[in-house]
């Protein structure tokens, strides 16, 4: 049973991490907390669902549906994204870092209460392109094919957002941003332009887990997002809040966590999340800043 | 400085609206009688209050175009959220209000408990369309009860649901050992806990009982170990709503949970969007529901067309609730066509004891608690091709 649950406490995790980065990047150069990110990745999966909605012939099954339900949903929420940052944060960011705050949460009720009103009041059924199958482990554990996907896609994105960061342009001027705003700025960056792009790929990543966390449970709603966002947000500061290494440690140790509680606690499942968040305070109340918060002085 | 005048001239605008709200309200006052919906409109129940809303205006429409009333009636919605400190607000809301002479709501347990301790103080009569603790109605014998009896409901409670499933699971599928789960509210944990007093009662055994969050979606941990428990469990029972029961069966079902393996639940799973939640992995779970089937009776055949006509909205399908809420305005009308003109509240509350309404949940009366005597539960059976739930005969 140990091998079966760490299958999916992986899983769990790894959407956990998607969704933590995107608070993590964020809070690295602004040093606020995005409190609407639930709702982008919520928008995310909505956004797959009414492509495979417009061309259910195209998005059917295959990979091919799948690639085009992961283009979907991160290009609309790391757009959403951007658009959230331009209008709702950026008008803000010289004021206080409190005023983004209350901003981004009067975002969070515009959007979640928005499908709410005008896509639909409830669960709707989310597109599964792959066919489900339980794949043979060893020690009698098996992956089923969505958490094999999943965890897949997880990885290759975490690469990517690795190559981005440490390999290219865009990703030294966040580094640059993330380090001294201001400095940054003198130095001839455009901070205006990395802040959009951060969350731009904050949000593409937000949207990617809501359509990996949609498509695993078979299912979506308009406040999809709010537990598992509520959640990757304890990763990141478990992480170390503002460190990319940090979001997915934390992120994995939080799925790990749940997981074992629900699965070896006698009458544990009630008690997961006390479980889970007891741990985080007891590593706050130890290092302060996170698992990883000290030690790269760098935030991205 | 733009934006200084900007400012004001928003202000300003944001003045004569004030101003002509107010004229508004001080209009000529209308004579109508108003029976208030009390539920939650907005929030993750809002979907149901929204569904009991519908209903009871339907019946409220329904009532006035048939010229029944030598007045107007009217409904008016109140948003509890769910919430019992706001449904106290509502309720004192409600209360002071002359022209409010009942109310249907509220669905929650958790809102109906602390709101009828407001009524009775009125007193005022409400019926609830979804709350089925059974502290809902028993709270008014207790001596601490200030006021009249005021509490009357159209569902059946929770012990009557649990117990009718156990002795299904024991008796017609000869399951012994089964594995509880609930989603930690009084509705879920108590049906649970109603179930396992009869299913140990009758010899059977509980081999776990598990929480889980309302909201979460990722039930694996748990369900993984269920399936390698020791004590073989030959089945789950759910008490809770329908998102969660529909997560479950996708997950059991993933995990290979497969029959004879059953999941059983209550009416609060047997909604359809459970088909949505769990497609085809919901065929074959089994699922009380009160009274007889909805699709079922003739009566509700037609109470789903003449609501299908009049809510053609995107999201304004028939909820889950739905049925209970137009038939707790239905037995408010008829309380009201016997308290004579003008209607008021004692008389409506003196009336609805007396009330034998047969409507789309077959024959309603209250017992001297106020609940109602309509008892029966009915075993369903998912049916994924048609997404329907028929009666297990």
């Amino acid at each position: 049973m140990l091998t079966q649950q760490i299958v999916n406490g992986l899983a769990l995790g790894a959407i956990y991490a998607l969704i933590a980065l995107g608070y993590t990047l964020v809070y690295g150069i602004l040093a606020m907390i995005n409190f609407a990110h639930s709702e982008v990745l919520m928008l995310g999966s909505f956004a797959a669902l009414g492509l495979a909605a417009f061309a259910p012939a195209a998005f059917g099954t295959g990979p091919l549906a799948l690639a085009g339900l992961f283009a979907a949903g991160m290009l609309a929420a790391g757009a959403l994204n951007a658009f959230i940052e331009r209008f709702a944060y950026r008008p803000l960011r010289a004021v206080s870092r409190l005023a983004p705050l209350i901003s981004a949460i009067g975002v969070s009720i515009i959007l979640q209460n928005a499908v709410f009103l005008w896509v639909s009041d409830q669960s709707v059924a989310f597109p599964q392109p792959i066919a489900i199958r339980q794949i043979p482990l060893f020690g009698g554990a098996q992956i089923s094919s969505l958490q094999a996907v999943t965890l897949a896609a997880a990885l290759i994105l975490m690469a990517l957002l690795h190559f981005v960061v440490e390999k290219t342009r865009i990703g030294k001027a966040m580094r640059a941003c993330a380090d001294d705003l201001e400095a940054a700025g003198l130095m001839g960056v455009d901070a205006d332009v990395v802040i959009a792009a951060t969350f731009f790929i904050g949000g593409a990543l937000g949207g990617a887990a809501g359509v990996l966390y949609s498509m695993s449970y078979g299912s979506t709603k308009y406040n999809l997002g709010f537990l598992p966002g509520a959640k990757a947000f304890t990763a990141a500061v478990l992480g170390g809040i503002g460190n990319v290494r940090g979001a997915v440690l934390g992120g994995f140790i939080l799925g790990f966590l749940e997981v074992l509680a629900a699965g070896y606690i006698p009458n544990g499942a009630q008690w997961r999340d006390v479980i889970a968040f007891s741990v985080l305070i007891l590593v706050l109340l130890v290092r302060p800043s996170g698992l990883l918060g000290e030690k790269l002085a760098e935030k991205v | 400085m733009a934006k200084t005048s900007r400012g004001v001239r928003a202000s300003r605008r944001a003045a004569w609206l004030l101003c002509a709200a107010a004229l508004c309200a001080c209009g000529p006052r209308d004579h109508s009688v108003i029976i208030a919906v009390a539920a939650p409109l907005t929030g993750d129940t809002g979907a149901e209050g929204q569904g009991i809303k519908r209903a009871v205006i339907m019946a409220v429409e329904e009532a006035n175009a048939s010229h029944r009333f030598p007045y107007k009636i009217e409904a008016k919605p109140f948003d509890d959220r769910a919430d019992p400190k706001e449904a106290v607000n509502v309720a004192n809301l409600i209360i002071s209000d002359p022209r409010i002479v009942a109310v249907v709501g509220h669905y929650t347990s958790g809102c109906s408990i602390p709101a009828a301790k407001v009524y009775a103080r009125a007193p005022i009569a409400m019926i609830s369309p979804g709350a089925t603790t059974p502290e809902v109605t028993l709270q008014q014998l207790s001596p601490d009860w200030i006021g009249p009896r005021v509490v009357f409901r159209d569902v059946a409670t929770d012990d009557v649901q649990g117990a009718a499933a156990a002795q299904f699971a024991y008796n017609r599928l000869g399951k012994r050992r089964m594995a509880l789960v609930h989603d930690k509210t009084p509705y879920g944990q108590g049906i649970a806990e109603q179930f396992q007093k009869t299913f140990e009662a009758l010899g059977g055994k509980v081999v776990s009982f598990d929480g889980i969050s309302v909201g979460d979606r990722d039930f694996k941990a748990l369900l993984t170990k269920i399936k390698d428990s020791s004590d073989r469990p030959q089945g789950i029972y759910f008490g809770g709503l329908y998102t969660e029961a529909g997560l479950i069966l996708v997950q059991m079902r993933e995990l290979g949970l497969k029959a004879p393996f059953v999941f059983m639940s209550d009416d609060g799973a047997q909604s359809p969007v459970l088909y949505e939640v769990a497609g085809d992995a919901a065929d074959g779970a089994y699922l009380t529901t009160i009274g007889v089937p909805v699709e079922e009776l003739p009566s509700a055949q037609d109470f789903i067309r003449r609501y299908k006509k009049r809510w053609t909205g995107a999201s304004q399908d028939i909820k889950p609730f739905d049925h209970f809420g137009y038939e707790a305005a239905q037995i408010v009308l008829d309380a009201l066509a016997q308290a004579g003109v003008p209607p008021d509240r004692e008389k409506v509350l003196a009336a609805l004891p007396g009330v034998r309404h047969k409507g789309i949940l077959g024959e309603t009366v209250f017992d001297d608690k106020g609940d109602t005597q309509n008892k029966i539960v009915t075993m369903t059976r998912a049916r994924a091709k048609d997404r329907a739930f028929p009666s297990v005969r």
